[in-house]
């Protein structure tokens, strides 16, 4: 077995984002991995985690509910690839618990884009330095734009622009 | 992200000369040399230069240097909202930790409380 180093940040696609918190490491470990402290931090205000449900193990379910202040609920599942205590945790919305893959999109009510999430944690004297990286496949606009016709989709917006410019 | 200062006025200033919307609709067919862009317009080239650095500074065109000839192109900028779209992910996930960060906090004094 070699040691897992198969994660490279794409600065184009990716993102990594790295805290110092002045608590020791199995605090923060807990604060990723249990439900009840999940649902006090996950979701940016003034959303809010509704419920959470965790398997932690390979293969395990991961699912957080997200409410928006008036209410409305948007389920997220996925599953943990990885699973080292205190070390590091990876899970995925990209699969499925029990590794099944997800449904293609025009077979999914909701529109989340996949993302995989590397959460690596570290002591640092009584501190502990945590990383997390977010790995996209592709960014959802920049896709879109390809799949238009990039090119054409341009001129033909400059040509609306000029003309527009052109009757001020 | 560096923000430009009001960048749909410069935008706009910029459309507002035929002679750069001329050029712009030059650009849409592909990249061309200033000696090529300048052909059309009976005007000094310092004067057409000027035009192209508004065109320059308001996003809408870059142009390269290569030996002596500089080149224009249409910027891409319905990329830029590619990059948006990773920033906002990115805003999220900021909003996200700091949340973290001030629970882990106030987990550590209660705990210290105990």
């Amino acid at each position: 077995m070699t040691s897992f180093t198969t994660y490279r940040p794409d600065p184009d696609l990716d993102l990594l984002l790295e805290r110092v918190v002045d608590v020791p490491r199995g605090l923060v470990w807990r604060a990723w991995t249990t439900p009840e402290h999940i649902k006090k931090w996950f979701t940016p205000a003034p959303w809010k985690t509704a419920a959470c449900e965790i398997d932690l193990r390979p293969g395990g379910i991961f699912s957080t509910v997200m409410q928006s202040p008036e209410g409305q609920s948007f389920p997220n599942v996925g599953c943990y690839l990885d699973i080292v205590e205190n070390e590091r945790l990876i899970w995925t919305n990209a699969l499925m618990p029990g590794y099944r893959p997800r449904q293609s999109p025009e077979a999914r009510s909701d529109n989340a884009f996949a993302f995989t999430a590397v959460i690596s944690l570290e002591p640092q004297g009584g501190s502990t330095k945590y990383t997390a990286l977010v790995m996209h496949a592709d960014t959802a606009t920049r896709k879109k734009h390809e799949d238009l016709g990039f090119h054409n989709g341009w001129s033909t917006a400059l040509d609306q622009l000029v003309a527009v410019a052109k009757t001020m | 992200m560096p923000n430009q200062p009001s960048p749909l006025d410069q935008v706009f200033q910029s459309l507002a000369d035929p002679t750069r919307r001329a050029v712009l609709q030059r650009l849409s067919q592909g990249p061309a040399a200033v000696s090529e862009l300048a052909r059309p317009f009976k005007m000094a080239l310092p004067s057409f230069s000027q035009h192209l650095d508004v065109l320059e500074n308001s996003g809408l065109v870059k142009s390269r240097k290569l030996g002596r000839v500089r080149t224009y192109t249409i910027a891409p900028r319905p990329l830029k909202t590619a990059e948006s779209w990773l920033e906002k992910q990115r805003g999220q996930w900021e909003s996200r930790l700091n949340q973290l960060d001030n629970y882990l906090m106030e987990l550590k004094e209660n705990e210290t409380d105990d």
